[in-house]
């Protein structure tokens, strides 16, 4: 993975305690990376080879996986662990899989799930488009809207601490997300 | 002498706030041009700072007067709009302050602005399309923000900014032809040019650094009517709504986009730098920045 999306991903791991301590949003244990998928046996191998890596990180990294594929034609690899760090650590072997695999061009984005303690344990999100190697808001109010209220305020805390998508007309939002665990 | 105003970020907004310009803008210029003809024509030095005093002090004294004529604005009783009164009253009241003249200019664009002569007579005027588009505690955050420019008095601020361009041009004038007009130069051609682009220089550079002085007060007003609502967000959430920043952030899924090759398009940010320094009011990023940091620090 080239050195820049590696560690830029890694100034989550300051992030998420200025927005915890300036919003009271704390870290849900989920996060995930998405990208394209391309038939053929290429992917297929890919898509084998990230469980196979995924099951060996297991007992060293407190982090349990799913692998789904969204009616885009996009795979998610979601990642539930209790330590930031854990999940990081995955999410970036997970991208760098992809991407020593020939697929850099098909990432599109990782987003990391917040709870808000003060609005009533609702989910917001970070987002990391791989395209611009920056982060953005988004926090879905229900039926395809956004509370851009809350948005502004991620915003206006961690905009300094990682870099950020300054440009609001490309806060693309990604609706229903795979990250609810099912059954 | 200067309306305090809020804009809407775009170039939609040309009605209002150009006419407000032109019109001071117009003044300034004809005040200037009759100056220089005053100088040029030989009048004496004490006669110009008598006429260029009076002048200053009747655009002051007519001030409202004159922004209220090129808005379109009209003073609105409590019967006309009970609702604005209660509003405006409820803040004044909790801080201590008069209550001003209530103005409304019946037009589709959100905007606002306040004006006055002095903190006792002076006038807070919105738009109708504003009380539409914002919800009450936004209106109140716009409100308490022209309230904070005439608390702080900002129109005096900016008058005696232009005061001293006016003085720096009347001493540029004289130093410069040491201080006698009654020489054989001020009848050449290139006299009176000199004189005449001497005039538009400095209003020029008075122009851009009123402009400065004018953003930073923004910031100040945005604090100051953000501690008077003690609602910073409310402010912020207008100031969304009224740049049409809000109509920006999209709705369309990133992996619909992505298709499209939109991220290849490098969006034409450039245009900002230039317009920053024209504008009287700092980019609506910063402002919002501010007021988010001064939630955080209220709660």
């Amino acid at each position: 993975m080239p050195k820049n999306d590696s560690d830029i991903l890694f100034s989550v791991s300051s992030a998420h305690i200025t927005l915890e301590t300036k919003l009271g949003l704390k870290v849900s244990g989920r996060c995930a990376v998405t990208f394209k998928t391309v038939s053929g046996t290429v992917f297929y191998e890919l898509e084998q080879d990230l469980r196979r890596f995924l099951d060996t990180l297991r007992p060293e990294f407190d982090l349990s996986y799913r692998a789904v594929t969204d009616r885009y034609g996009y795979m998610w690899i979601i990642l539930e662990g209790r330590r930031i760090e854990d999940l990081l650590a995955g999410l970036t072997a997970v991208a760098g899989t992809v991407e020593e695999k020939g697929f850099s061009d098909q990432l599109l984005a990782a987003v990391f799930e917040f709870q808000s303690e003060r609005q009533n344990g609702d989910k917001q999100y970070v987002i990391y488009n791989f395209k611009r190697n920056s982060f953005y808001p988004f926090v879905p109010a229900g039926d395809k809207s956004r509370n851009t209220e809350e948005e502004m305020k991620i915003m206006s805390a961690v905009a300094e601490e990682m870099p950020f998508e300054r440009d609001m007309s490309l806060w693309y939002p990604l609706w229903d997300l795979p990250l609810r665990a099912r059954g | 002498m200067y309306a305090r105003k809020k804009q809407p970020w775009q170039k939609r907004d040309g009605g209002l706030t150009a006419r407000i310009i032109i019109s001071f803008a117009v003044l300034t210029i004809l005040y200037l041009i009759f100056l220089s003809v005053l100088v040029y024509v030989g009048v004496d030095f004490i006669s110009i700072a008598v006429i260029a005093s009076i002048m200053i002090l009747l655009q002051w004294y007519f001030s409202d007067k004159i922004v209220l004529w090129s808005t379109g604005a009209k003073v609105v009783t409590r019967e006309q709009f009970p609702e604005l009164h209660d509003l405006v009253e409820r803040i004044v009241a909790r801080n201590g302050l008069p209550k001003p003249k209530i103005a409304v200019v019946n037009t589709k664009i959100p905007n606002a602005f306040a004006t006055g002569k002095s903190r006792k007579s002076s006038i807070v005027a919105v738009t109708t399309g504003l009380m539409d588009e914002l919800e009450t505690e936004e209106l109140e955050g716009v409100i308490a923000h022209e309230l904070a420019h005439i608390k702080n008095r900002d129109a005096l601020v900016l008058t005696l900014a232009s005061l001293f361009s006016t003085a720096a041009w009347y001493l540029m004038q004289f130093s410069f032809y040491g201080g006698g007009y009654r020489g054989r130069d001020r009848n050449s051609a290139g006299g009176m040019a000199l004189i005449m682009v001497v005039a538009i220089v400095t209003w020029f550079v008075s122009f851009l650094i009123i402009r400065a002085i004018s953003r930073y007060r923004e910031f100040v007003a945005d604090r100051d009517g953000a501690l008077m609502t003690g609602k910073p967000t409310k402010l912020a959430n207008a100031l969304l709504k009224i740049s049409g920043t809000m109509k920006r952030i999209p709705t369309q899924d990133l992996r619909q986009v992505e298709g499209m090759n939109a991220f290849f398009i490098v969006p034409a940010l450039s245009g900002d730098a230039f317009a920053s320094l024209f504008s009287t009011h700092p980019p609506i990023q910063d402002r919002i920045k501010k007021l988010m940091e001064l939630e955080g620090d209220m709660s």
